[in-house]
């Protein structure tokens, strides 16, 4: 298997859920395109926040809507678990005592509502975690690792579509990824990046997740590969200040 | 080969392994003993991501240009291949391998490495990744110390189940995910707190794990409250 070829498999199947509705590829196209690829019956995706309200961004049917629902009104479920541990929650089976007593209200309510295996999956970029993407099933399911590797994708490129709403948001002109570029950061891992970003949370004051967003912004703005920018910030070649344009410390770039 | 050090070691491993169990800083420590105990230059743990891709998880060396020649065998190198056949990948005179690897050698060559070895992390059938040793002169390796090498690997390999699971079925995949996902929450926190002192990778990594060790904390706990600024850290300037 080529590397990298997993993402760009999940990219595709996304894009093509894009293009189905004639969009820009959004959260709602990995729900879609991963209830397609897995064997699932639906698939719903939260925002999630410790410091603000979470709320329900999208869903497949009404099963996963009201997962989606239960979970946040009752605070409890696989998808608050995998928001506060930061790692996935894979539940087989609902019907165990043991997830029944765990999840008091919501086992219940969910079997109610007609899932019998439900999957949460962080979206996640070490300490950022914006959502969590939830895969039910109506009978008993087990993900063999595969599977389970493509639901991990699928999350993956939900996370970046969710923080690019963000960039889109603060400036509908300019920003997003090129659609033809891809997303650069789910092909090769950098310790640039994640490096950078935390020197953003000084640099600019702001939260992890905003800094990450800003990283993201500056290199869609400028035309330049998120590596090369991340690599600059770490090498103290390129600042970022709160308000006014980045300084170039190094004209030699 | 100092048999006292190589006891204490192990020890020191199985101590770790037993107590509130912190990956990274585990498999920092035995990136640490490779250099201080076999002579290695350099030394690193390398894992698969579920693209095959392989990742940095711990390094004796927090320094960018390290890992990038650890970044770089996602093309080409020794660990690279030793990943994709499962077997040791042992080269002990670099030179003669710019044709194998015209890119790794010469980036090696930079960083002052002239011999290098690959081990393999095998978890039953599955190769997950590599520990990766570097040494400054070429020469052949000490086969005794290799296979004390291996051992650490295989050691390096068992921590990853160590990782707490509760209330869920767990695979590798996901295991490894997690794992992942705690070296990028330090990258994130090292560079905070480089930013904010005015130090380099290697030192806030230093300082991050000294404050862990100290409250008796895992590493990627410290690291996710000193990034959320959830509660104070005396002396991390949170």
């Amino acid at each position: 298997m080529r590397p990298g070829s997993r993402s760009d498999r999940i990219q595709v199947l996304v894009a093509e859920q894009a293009a189905r509705r004639g969009a820009r590829a959004g959260v709602v196209d990995v729900c879609t395109a991963a209830v397609a690829a897995l064997p699932v019956g639906g698939a719903g995706l939260s925002a999630m926040s410790r410091t603000a309200a979470s709320h329900p961004l999208c869903s497949t049917d009404d099963i996963s809507a009201q997962l989606e629902e239960l979970q946040l009104t009752l605070g409890e479920g696989p998808c608050v678990d995998a928001f506060v541990r930061g790692s996935a929650v894979l539940t087989p089976d609902l019907l165990t005592g043991e997830l029944q007593e765990h999840w008091a209200v919501f086992a219940d309510a969910a079997l109610e509502a007609g899932a019998r295996a439900v999957f949460a999956l962080p979206l996640q970029i070490g300490a950022i975690i914006p959502g969590v993407l939830d895969l039910y099933a109506d009978v008993p399911t087990v993900l063999d690792a595969e599977q389970l590797a493509d639901a991990l994708a699928f999350a993956d490129l939900a996370t970046l579509l969710l923080l690019d709403t963000q960039i889109v948001e603060a400036d509908p002109t300019g920003g997003g990824p090129a659609p033809e570029r891809g997303f650069e950061d789910l092909g090769t891992y950098r310790a640039e990046i994640d490096q950078a970003s935390g020197i953003l949370t000084v640099q600019l004051g702001v939260g992890i997740e905003e800094a990450f967003i800003r990283l993201r912004a500056h290199a869609y703005v400028q035309g330049l590969r998120l590596a090369d920018v991340a690599a600059d910030v770490v090498a103290h070649r390129l600042r970022l200040s709160p308000d006014a344009e980045p300084d170039r410390t190094d004209e030699e770039t | 080969m100092n048999q006292q050090l190589l006891a204490k070691t192990f020890v020191e491993l199985a101590d770790n392994l037993v107590a509130d169990f912190d990956l990274i800083d585990f498999l920092r420590l035995l990136t640490d003993r490779c250099v201080g105990m076999l002579g290695a230059g350099a030394a690193g743990v390398l894992l698969a991501d579920r693209d095959g891709k392989l990742r940095v998880m711990a390094a004796s060396d927090e320094q960018v240009r390290l890992l990038e020649l650890f970044q770089l065998q996602n093309d080409e190198g020794p660990c690279l291949e030793c990943f994709r056949t499962g077997a040791p990948v042992i080269v002990p005179d670099l030179t003669r391998e710019v044709d194998r690897w015209p890119r790794f050698v010469t980036a090696a060559h930079r960083s002052g490495f002239g011999a290098v070895q690959a081990l393999p992390m095998r978890l039953r059938d599955e190769v997950v990744g590599a520990l990766n040793l570097f040494r400054a002169t070429p020469g052949p390796f000490d086969p005794a110390a290799t296979l004390i090498a291996q051992a650490l690997a295989d050691v390096a390999t068992i921590s990853l189940l160590q990782q707490r699971t509760t209330h869920r079925s767990t695979v590798l995949n996901e295991q490894l995910q997690t794992a992942l996902n705690s070296r990028v929450l330090i990258e994130q926190a090292k560079g905070k707190l480089a930013e904010r002192q005015n130090i380099d990778m290697e030192q806030a990594f230093t300082a991050l794990r000294g404050y862990a060790r100290s409250h008796n904390r895992r590493l990627v706990d410290v690291a996710r409250a000193f990034i959320d600024g959830s509660e104070p850290l005396v002396g991390l300037g949170a």
